[in-house]
């Protein structure tokens, strides 16, 4: 698509309001384009206009779910304003698509050095970039998604497979005498997940990139543990 | 791998402090390929709980689009049990007191899995 490229290079030659025209008028033609968003969105956080840039790469997302160049925008733009707990939840999404990408690897290690102040790092169970998912033993989701994807079908499932794997942790460490249950790990190549009873009935679950060290992710897993019990209290 | 290689395995693991007992078991279906363990530990049922535990969180990566998982950890307040992929259809899983020293150990058994194939 050729607006695409010609957008790209006004933008690189700092002409944002001629890109912008022709981003948005690639846009009129083409507007399930997840590369015509995120040309957008690089404009206007070019611009200096962050709101924008984070819509039209919202927007990108919606059209491809596994949007690299979203993913990395939206850290940026977390970055430049100083929420940094938010840039690397987007780097961890970013590097659950692309895991051997380095340049993603060492924004990850960069954001996670900085000092965080005392709210930063405070769970949001309604924020979908948060990787939490909240549910009942019965496999019923209650809050939260998972970080790779907005879609709640998915969160869905999800739900309904971890509670599936919470109930037989459970019944094992019953059988063995390993008592209550703190939680369960899974490894894989590509990924990290904690699955940390809440309550007798309700669970969450945690997915980060296989570049999180487990540690880090068991810590951030209790601070979830608890903003969840809180959560489910004033449901009741 | 030799059956001898295997017992080697086997003895790496348990040497980690606070370990009851390791077993290579068939995650289809549930039984124990070999095993060192305690006389207490009842290593039937660790195999067929591991193998329902490693059954549930394959549906669990499945429904997240991850991989399949290489290892699973249930930590419990008074012990835990780790398992780890070797070649299919085996897993290595310890069992574990709760003072034992689960960092050495998921390495230890990363290793020792390896070593299966």
């Amino acid at each position: 698509m050729a607006f695409l490229e010609l957008g790209e290079r006004l933008r690189q030659r700092g002409q944002l309001a001629a890109a912008a025209t022709v981003a948005l008028a690639g846009l009129g033609h083409y507007p399930a384009v997840a590369d015509a968003h995120d040309l957008l969105a690089r404009i206007r956080a070019d611009q200096g206009n962050d709101a924008g840039a984070i819509a039209a790469w919202h927007a990108t997302l919606e059209c491809d779910t596994g949007h690299l160049g979203a993913r990395k925008g939206l850290a940026f733009i977390a970055f430049r304003s100083g929420e940094f707990a938010l840039a690397e939840r987007y780097l961890e999404a970013a590097a659950m698509g692309a895991p051997h990408d380095a340049t993603i690897l060492a924004a990850l290690d960069r954001v996670r050095s900085l000092p965080r102040g005392s709210t930063e790092d405070a769970v949001r169970l309604a924020d979908p970039a948060s990787g939490v998912l909240l549910f009942d033993m019965q496999g019923m989701r209650l809050a939260g998604t998972v970080a790779d994807s907005g879609d709640v079908s998915v969160a869905d499932a999800v739900s309904a497979d971890a509670a599936g794997l919470a109930r037989e942790a459970t019944r094992a460490a019953r059988l063995l005498g390993l008592g209550a249950v703190r939680h369960i790990v899974l490894e894989t190549a590509d990924a990290r997940i904690a699955v940390i009873p809440v309550r007798h009935d309700a669970a969450l679950l945690l997915h980060r990139s296989a570049s999180t060290p487990l540690g880090r992710l068991l810590a951030l897993g209790g601070r979830a543990a608890h903003a969840a019990r809180e959560w489910l209290e004033r449901m009741q | 791998m030799s059956i001898a290689g295997w017992q080697d395995a086997l003895r790496e693991v348990t040497g980690v402090a606070g370990v009851r007992g390791a077993l290579i078991i068939s995650a289809e279906d549930g039984l124990v390929i070999a095993e060192t363990a305690m006389d207490d530990l009842a290593t039937a049922d660790v195999a067929a709980l591991s193998a329902a535990l490693v059954s549930r969180a394959r549906r669990c990566t499945a429904a997240l689009h991850a991989t399949p998982p290489e290892s699973v950890h249930l930590v419990g307040e008074r012990g835990a049990v780790l398992a780890v992929a070797g070649p299919a259809p085996l897993w290595l899983v310890a069992v574990a007191r709760d003072d034992a020293e689960l960092g050495r150990l998921r390495l230890v058994l990363r290793d020792a899995a390896g070593a299966l194939h």
